[in-house]
């Protein structure tokens, strides 16, 4: 189902989103979209929970840290004063708590969760060749552009692997080489300008050409199923601006 | 009325640097005519490749400078015509199998030609269709293009040309990355094509598999000048002499047998029940690592005599390469590999690699300067430190004279041809002076003269300084002429024989 929703529209809708939402500091609101996001990619796609998790996980670990350090180092005085000599007696952790940076805290952490939300709905719900064609179609991307991207994320496999063999063929010439060192990846990155080269001149060869006239298999429409999705979402987010308090 | 002529070279000067001295191809001049099978021979690093970049006009759209000349493809002016009409002249299947496709699976690539060459989208599927059942390849459209083997990369390759209906297709050593069997696989393929009416040019350095069915071979020499012409079937003992001249592979002939026997040796390199397989453990379970891949190698003993050339002859695929990154404890295995009667596992790698040095199957992953000279002297250097500078440039300007690659000494090595690169890689690992060394396909892509020179060395430091050499091969003939003791990888077992 999000799998066929047009993928520009997709795009455009997640980036109202996001910056609706910069706008606000409302918890619940974000709390709320994240939630929705999450019910979405679980029922309404085919995207497996162990995918998301994944994705989720590290969000998570950010939001965290996000909500610690607005917990301890947050400027205070956003909102009503709190009296700090009457709670001097209680541990920093919990003066801390008490404080109004646990609001501020809990804002910038939720709205990270709903930020990931809204990526993980976009990035897990749509196939780059869709995308791709869309761009091309709903954006007039150049096609040189669309499928040069193209073919350099089809070539991404080879270059991790390329990279590993570098590592293997140094290591074996007796260099010394740091995980950080920055001479495979150079090594790497000579091969693959060269690779980039033999895959344009492989597709000139085929006829390819950026600027002459070109069919295309499929061409992505707008339909209007597409138009009222996006209106529901932004919609929705500017409803819980309008109504929500918190 | 004249044939007409499918690729025609009139005084074509080209050259990589603009103000540079030598022209790639140097006053070129070249006719192939229409509907005939023409393979074009020369030795590495003459500008084949770059012949045939030029005569599809990919260079200088992609790099290098045309100085002059006058290029046709069936008539046309190949100025006048952008990639797409070219399209309908000429198309290049290229040497490298990964480097062809810009979809993920053969059938997007499909439409992706035929969307070039503004085929309505309605007659794409049934375009597909009917080629893939013309090329038996209907079981290729729907796989990942980065599962498939080379021969099948090359074959589905192919089938985008022959969708394009082009008339001319040009092969630029279209064989060099692929075994025989392969080879052969992919050959059936073009003959079809040949009868149905299109050109077919094959650049290559080998003429064996072409000899039945070339109508011409053509030797080029430095500068891309034409050495021989009008060599068939017929009239090839005639031209023996050209071949040898220009350091080509005479088809035919069996090369002479230089190997020696010494298989009698104590073994330098042990396996003791050795299992290895396909990939890493996908998962751990309770600490223990979890396979679910196939063996490339199950329990296998195998002896590698000191002293001597051992080759391991097996299919692309099958687990070669994966065998010798377990000897240089980069790939997981169990049983026991023993150097000089230790256990590998116990030695730490830098100790390893002071004994075992690798030439990989691509060259260009290994060279670690931007100056092909500085890579001899790296290998140099790094087991003699305190050798002086000028002997070390001019051990390694004696180095370079003998495999040939004096001239190139100042050149980047990213910018040699594939045959002189893998030269390059052989010398600058030799110079560490290891004891045994590991060659990966040593010979990939490479006229017999390189092949002589590279082997021929090595030969020469088996006998002399005691070097192991164990190089793993597809090429049957070269274990044959080359290798002392053979094992074959086969069905995960090794086996030792007398017959290549």
């Amino acid at each position: 189902m999000l799998e066929r929703w047009n993928p520009t529209v997709k795009a455009a809708t997640v980036l109202v989103c996001v910056i609706l939402l910069s706008l606000e500091y409302l918890i619940s609101l974000n709390l709320l979209v994240l939630g929705c996001c999450l019910l979405l990619v679980v029922f309404g796609s085919r995207v497996s929970i162990k995918k998301l998790g994944a994705l989720l996980l590290p969000a998570l670990v950010a939001a965290f840290g996000l909500f610690v350090m607005g917990l301890y180092y947050a400027k205070s005085g956003s909102g009503q004063a709190v009296d700090m000599q009457a709670l001097s007696a209680m541990p920093y952790a919990v003066r801390a708590a008490m404080s109004q940076n646990l609001y501020t805290a809990l804002q910038l952490a939720t709205r990270l969760l709903a930020f990931a939300g809204l990526g993980i709905l976009f990035a897990l719900t749509t196939d780059s060749d869709f995308f791709i064609a869309s761009l091309l179609h709903q954006c007039k991307l150049p096609p040189k552009f669309a499928y040069g991207i193209l073919a350099a994320f089809h070539l991404m496999p080879g270059m991790v692997r390329e990279y590993n063999q570098v590592r293997t063929a140094f290591a074996v010439r007796g260099l010394k080489i740091s995980v950080f060192s920055m001479k495979p990846v150079f090594t790497m990155l000579v091969n693959s300008v060269r690779w980039s080269e033999s895959v344009a001149m492989a597709m000139e060869s085929k006829g390819f050409c950026g600027t002459a006239p070109r069919t295309y298999y499929t061409v992505p429409k707008v339909h209007p199923t597409d138009l009222l999705a996006a209106a529901l979402c932004i919609g929705g987010v500017i409803a819980g601006m309008l109504f929500l308090h918190y | 009325m004249p044939a007409e002529m499918a690729l025609q070279l009139r005084d074509v000067v080209f050259r990589y640097l603009e103000n540079g001295k030598r022209n790639i191809l140097d006053h070129t001049d070249l006719d192939v005519a229409a509907g005939t099978l023409t393979v074009i021979m020369g030795g590495s690093g003459c500008g084949k490749s770059t012949l045939a970049a030029v005569a599809a006009g990919l260079y200088p759209e992609n790099g290098g400078y045309l100085q002059g000349g006058d290029i046709r493809l069936f008539g046309h002016d190949l100025k006048g015509l952008d990639p797409q009409k070219r399209a309908a002249y000429l198309t290049v299947l290229f040497q490298n199998p990964d480097l062809q496709f810009c979809m993920d699976t053969l059938r997007a690539e499909m439409r992706f030609c035929l969307e070039n060459i503004c085929v309505p989208a309605c007659e794409m599927d049934k375009k597909i269709e009917t080629a893939a059942a013309e090329l038996q390849i209907a079981d290729l459209l729907d796989r990942t293009l980065t599962t498939l083997s080379g021969g099948e990369k090359q074959k589905a390759a192919l089938a985008c040309l022959y969708l394009l209906e082009s008339r001319c297709i040009l092969l630029d050593e279209c064989f060099a990355n692929l075994d025989e069997a392969e080879a052969k696989r992919l050959l059936p393929m073009l003959i079809k094509m040949k009868a149905a009416g299109r050109t077919l040019i094959a650049i290559d350095h080998k003429a064996d598999l072409w000899l039945d069915y070339a109508d011409e071979f053509i030797l080029l020499q430095e500068g891309c000048h034409i050495a021989a012409r009008g060599i068939n079937r017929q009239n090839l003992t005639q031209h023996r002499s050209d071949f040898d001249a220009l350091g080509l592979f005479y088809p035919l002939v069996s090369a002479p047998c230089h190997a020696k026997g010494q298989a009698d040796s104590a073994p330098i390199l042990q396996f003791r029940g050795v299992s290895i397989r396909k990939g890493l453990p996908q998962k751990r379970k309770w600490k223990r690592e979890v396979y679910n891949t196939p063996f490339l190698l199950q329990n296998a003993d195998a002896d590698f005599p000191a002293g001597a050339m051992t080759a391991v002859l097996g299919a692309s695929g099958i687990g070669k390469t994966t065998t010798f990154l377990s000897v240089l404890k980069q790939h997981p295995y169990s049983g026991q590999i023993l150097l000089q009667g230790q256990d590998i596992a116990q030695s730490k790698p830098r100790e390893l690699y002071r004994q075992i040095g690798i030439v990989f199957q691509n060259p260009a992953n290994q060279f670690v300067t931007q100056n092909v000279e500085d890579e001899v002297c790296v290998g140099l250097r790094l087991w003699q430190p305190d050798m002086p500078e000028d002997a070390c440039r001019s051990k390694a300007e004696e180095l370079l004279e003998r495999y040939g690659l004096k001239r190139q000494r100042k050149y980047s090595p990213y910018m040699l041809s594939q045959g002189q690169q893998r030269r390059l890689a052989v010398l600058s690992v030799l110079a560490g002076g290891q004891k045994l060394l590991l060659l990966d396909e040593p010979t990939y892509g490479q006229d017999a003269k390189s092949v002589d020179a590279i082997m021929g060395h090595l030969r020469q430091k088996v006998e002399q300084e005691g070097l192991t050499v164990i190089f793993i091969t597809h090429d049957k003939a070269l274990a044959g002429q080359w290798a002392d003791k053979i094992y074959h990888l086969e069905n995960a077992a090794l086996t030792e024989s007398e017959e290549p």
